[in-house]
C-alpha cells in the first residue's frame, strides 16, 4: 500500500487524466444531485413543515390543493373520528406580490399564499392577525423585511410581514403564512373562479399516537369517502412532478455512477496490464496477491477522493455563483456526502476487475517478459 | 481490437452509455419544455397578452374587466379573444381512474386554438374539443369531474393536434361556454369566470412586436408577448434550458476525456511494438491513421450501442412526458462527440509521430 501511494506521490501525471475524468463525474453526480434537491426542496416545504401526520382532500381534487373543497360538514366528521387529535383547516392561493411603496412595478415577487389553523414548524400557534403573514425566509433575498407591506395579486391586497419561517417554499414559490380569513378575502378579491366560500382547501389532521394509516382509513370510513387521506409524505410524492422527477434523476444518477465505475475499470485495468512485469517481480520478492490489489484499491480510492473532493468544492463554488431565481440548485450536505460514497463505491466496484488479472500473474514468466 | 475486446469492449461500453444519457436527457429536455409550453408556442394567435400579476402564465394571470377593455382600446389591436385556463380532474371514455387535464377555452376559435390539426376535426359546437394528440383519441369523452352536489360536463374529442400540451399534462382546446360550464360543475363556490389572457391579432400593416409594444406602453397592468416569447419566457423554461445545458457541457467534456486517456495509455503500452514497426519502415503517417481509426471505430461503436439503448426508449412516455426520437439532434450529437473523440486522440498522436526508429535498436519506447 506504501508502494502504491508513493507511485501516486511520485509519478502524478500517469494519474492526472483519470482524475479529471472522475472530477467531472463527481461534479456532474452533485449538480445532478443538487439540482433534484434543489427543485423538489423549492417545491415541497409547505408540506414538509407540516407538524400534522395526515392531510385530507376532496375526493375529485386528485391531491390537488387547488381543486379540493372540504366542506364544514365533512370537516366535522373528520373532527369526531376516533384517533384524530387536532384538525385543521389548510388554503393556498399563487399571487404576485409587489412591495407596499411600489404598487405599480412590473417586477413582481412569485409567492403562495396560504391560510392555516394547525401551525407547521416555525410559525406562530395562532394564525397572525388578519391582514397579517409571516413570509418564507426566501423572500429576505428579494429585500423583504419584517414591517414591509406586500401587495398581493390585481386587485394589491396588502399583508404585512410580521416574521419569517424558513424552508417552507412550495411549487417554487416562496410561502406567506396567514389567518384563513386573510386567505379567503384575498382569493375572493383576487380570483373569483377559486372563491372556496366557507370551504377549505384541505384538512391537515394530528393523530392521538394511533397507526396513522388506520386513523388515515378511518377518517375516509367515517366522511363516506367524501375525502382522500395521505401521510404527509405520500401527500408530497403525490405534489405534481416530484416522484417523476426524484425517478428520472436517481436513473440519471445511477448510470452516471456506472459509467464512472466503468471509468476506474477501464483505468486501472490498463494500468494492471501496464505493470504486469512489476507486479511479477514484488510477487517474486514476497508481496501477495492480496497486497498488490490492496494498493490498486488505495490507488483508486485516492484518486476518487480528490476527483469527488474537487467535485464538492466545484459544487459549493456553483452554488455561490447561481443568482437568487437562476438554477434551482442546492447541493446539501447529505447529498454531497452520498456523493462522495458513491464515487468510492464505483472505485472499489471498478477495481475489482483488476483482481482476476493481479491474481493470474506469474512471478515467474512475468519477469522473464521484463527481462 | 480483435484480440482486445474486453478493453475496447469496456471504452465502447462506458461511451455508449455516455451517449446514451445524453440522448436520453436532450429528448427529456425537449421533450419537457415542448409539453410546459406546447399549448402557447404552438397555438394561432400571434400575441397574448397577460396580466403582470401572471408572471407570465396562464393559470396565475387574471385580466377583470377594465385590463380587458384598455388593451382592446389600444392602436394598433385589430382584434383580441378571451383566453380562459384551468386544470380539471376528468374521466376519460370509461377508464376506472380520474386524471388531469388542462382545459383552455376562448370566444373566438378562429383566433385562438391550434395551429394545426394533426387528426379530426375543429369544435363547431359547444362541448366539442381539440385534444393533445398525445393524450386524446377522436370520439374520446371527458367527463369533467364535479362537485359533490354538481353534475359532471362531458367534452368531446372531435380532433387532435401535436405538441400542444400544457404543464406537462393532457390538454384540451374548447370554448369560452364550455369551460365556463366546467369551472362551476369543478367550483360551485366558483364567484365567476375571468379571462386569464387576451389572445391578440395586430391591425391590418402592424407588426407583432409593434403591436406588443404599443400594449406595454399603453397599459401597465398588462404584458403583452409575442407567440415565441410567451413559450420561452415562460418561468421556468429558462431554468431548465440552463441545468441541461451545465449537464450537457460535463457530458461532453466526459466522452473525450475518456476516449484520450484510454488511448493515451494504449499508445504507452504499445511503445515497444510501435517503434519496431517504424524500425521495420512503417511511416508516421500510416501509423496515425491506423490510430485514428481505431479512434474512430471505437466512438462509431460507442454511438451505435448509445443510439440502440436510446431508441426503445425514446418511444417510451416518462412521467407524462412523450419523447421523441428526433434524427437531427442525433446526427447533431454523433457528428459533435465523433469530433471531440477524433480531437481527444492529438496527444496520442504526437506521441506516435515522435517515435524514433533508432530506439528499437537501444530497447526504449516512445518518448
Amino acid at each position: 500500500m506504501r508502494l502504491a501511494l508513493r507511485e501516486l506521490r511520485r509519478r502524478p501525471s500517469r494519474f492526472a487524466v483519470a482524475t479529471v475524468i472522475l472530477t467531472l463525474i463527481a461534479l456532474l453526480l452533485m449538480f445532478l444531485g443538487g439540482l433534484i434537491d434543489g427543485l423538489l426542496g423549492s417545491s415541497t416545504g409547505a408540506y414538509r413543515a407540516q407538524r400534522a401526520e395526515l392531510i385530507a382532500y376532496s375526493p375529485s381534487a386528485r391531491e390537488s390543493l387547488v381543486r379540493s373543497r372540504i366542506t364544514p360538514e365533512v370537516r366535522a366528521e373528520v373532527e369526531s373520528t376516533p384517533g384524530v387529535a387536532a384538525v385543521g383547516g389548510l388554503g393556498s392561493v399563487q399571487l404576485g406580490a409587489r412591495p407596499g411603496d411600489e404598487p405599480t412595478t412590473r417586477d413582481l415577487l412569485p409567492t403562495a399564499l396560504f391560510g392555516y389553523e394547525l401551525a407547521p414548524t416555525g410559525l406562530p400557534t395562532t394564525p397572525p392577525a388578519a391582514g397579517t403573514v409571516v413570509a418564507d425566509s426566501a423572500l429576505r433575498a428579494d429585500g423583504v423585511r419584517e414591517g414591509d407591506t406586500l401587495l398581493l395579486g390585481p386587485q394589491r391586497s396588502p399583508v404585512e410581514v410580521v416574521g419569517f419561517v424558513d424552508d417552507t417554499r412550495y411549487s417554487g414559490q416562496s410561502s406567506l403564512w396567514g389567518s384563513l380569513d386573510t386567505w379567503r378575502a384575498v382569493v375572493s378579491e383576487n380570483r373569483p373562479d377559486q372563491a372556496v366560500g366557507d370551504t377549505v382547501q384541505a384538512l391537515v389532521v394530528q393523530t392521538d399516537g394511533t397507526g396513522t394509516k388506520a386513523v388515515a382509513d378511518a377518517i375516509d370510513a367515517a366522511t363516506g369517502q367524501r375525502t382522500v387521506t395521505l401521510t404527509i409524505a405520500a401527500a408530497i410524492e403525490a405534489l405534481p412532478g416530484v416522484a417523476q422527477q426524484r425517478a428520472t434523476f436517481n436513473q440519471i444518477i445511477g448510470v452516471t455512477v456506472l459509467i464512472a465505475l466503468v471509468v476506474v475499470a477501464l483505468f486501472f485495468a490498463l494500468i494492471t496490464v501496464e505493470r504486469t512485469a512489476l507486479y511479477g517481480i514484488l510477487k517474486a520478492v514476497g508481496a501477495s496477491g492480496a497486497t498488490l490489489f490492496a494498493g490498486v484499491v488505495t490507488q483508486a480510492v485516492v484518486v476518487s477522493l480528490i476527483a469527488a473532493g474537487v467535485g464538492v468544492a466545484g459544487a459549493l463554488a456553483l452554488d455561490a455563483l447561481i443568482p437568487p431565481g437562476g438554477i434551482p440548485f442546492d447541493p446539501t450536505p447529505a447529498r454531497l456526502a452520498s456523493s462522495v460514497g458513491l464515487m468510492l463505491v464505483a472505485a472499489i466496484a471498478g477495481c475489482a476487475f483488476s483482481l482476476r488479472r493481479v491474481l493470474r500473474i506469474d512471478p515467474a514468466s512475468a519477469i522473464g517478459t521484463a527481462s | 481490437m480483435r484480440r482486445a475486446v474486453v478493453r475496447f469492449g469496456l471504452l465502447v461500453v462506458a461511451i455508449g452509455m455516455l451517449v446514451f444519457l445524453i440522448l436520453f436527457q436532450q429528448a427529456l429536455q425537449d421533450g419537457l419544455i415542448t409539453a410546459f409550453v406546447g399549448a402557447a408556442r404552438n397555438q394561432s394567435a400571434p400575441v397574448l397578452v397577460y396580466s403582470v400579476d401572471g408572471q407570465r402564465t396562464l393559470q396565475g394571470s387574471v385580466i377583470p374587466p377594465p385590463l380587458e377593455g384598455a388593451v382592446r382600446r389600444v392602436p394598433g389591436v385589430g382584434s383580441a379573444a378571451v383566453v380562459v385556463q384551468g386544470t380539471f380532474t376528468v374521466r376519460v371514455n370509461d377508464d376506472a381512474d380520474d386524471s388531469d387535464a388542462a382545459i383552455l377555452g376562448t370566444d373566438d376559435a378562429e383566433l385562438f386554438s391550434p395551429v394545426d390539426i394533426s387528426g379530426g376535426r375543429r369544435p363547431s359546437a359547444a362541448g366539442e374539443a381539440v385534444g393533445s394528440d398525445v393524450d386524446f383519441g377522436v370520439g374520446d369523452t371527458v367527463e369533467v369531474v364535479a362537485a359533490e352536489g354538481s353534475a359532471p360536463v362531458t367534452v368531446t374529442v372531435v380532433g387532435t393536434a401535436r405538441d400542444v400540451q400544457l404543464n406537462v399534462i393532457p390538454t384540451l382546446f374548447t370554448d369560452l361556454a364550455t369551460f365556463t360550464v366546467a369551472t362551476m360543475a369543478a367550483n360551485p363556490d366558483a364567484e365567476g369566470v375571468l379571462p386569464n389572457a387576451l389572445a391578440v391579432r395586430p391591425a391590418p400593416g402592424v407588426s407583432d412586436a409593434a403591436v406588443v409594444d404599443q400594449i406595454n406602453q399603453a397599459v401597465p397592468d398588462a404584458e403583452a408577448l409575442t407567440r415565441e416569447d410567451a413559450a420561452d419566457k415562460t418561468p421556468g423554461v429558462d431554468q431548465v434550458r440552463q441545468s441541461f445545458q451545465v449537464i450537457f457541457l460535463l457530458y461532453g467534456l466526459v466522452v473525450p476525456l475518456v476516449t484520450g486517456l484510454f488511448f493515451l495509455i494504449v499508445t504507452l503500452q504499445k511503445a515497444g511494438p510501435l517503434t519496431l514497426l517504424r524500425a521495420i519502415g512503417a511511416r508516421p503517417g500510416w501509423l496515425a491513421r491506423s490510430l485514428l481509426l481505431q479512434v474512430a471505430v471505437v466512438i462509431c461503436l460507442g454511438l451505435a450501442v448509445g443510439i440502440a439503448l436510446y431508441f426503445p426508449l425514446s418511444q417510451a412516455r416518462v412521467g407524462g412526458l412523450a419523447l421523441r426520437f428526433d434524427v437531427g439532434v442525433v446526427v447533431v450529437w454523433s457528428a459533435l462527440l465523433l469530433g471531440l473523440g477524433l480531437l481527444s486522440a492529438v496527444v496520442s498522436l504526437r506521441r506516435v509521430l515522435r517515435i524514433d526508429p533508432i530506439e528499437a535498436t537501444t530497447g526504449a519506447g516512445v518518448a
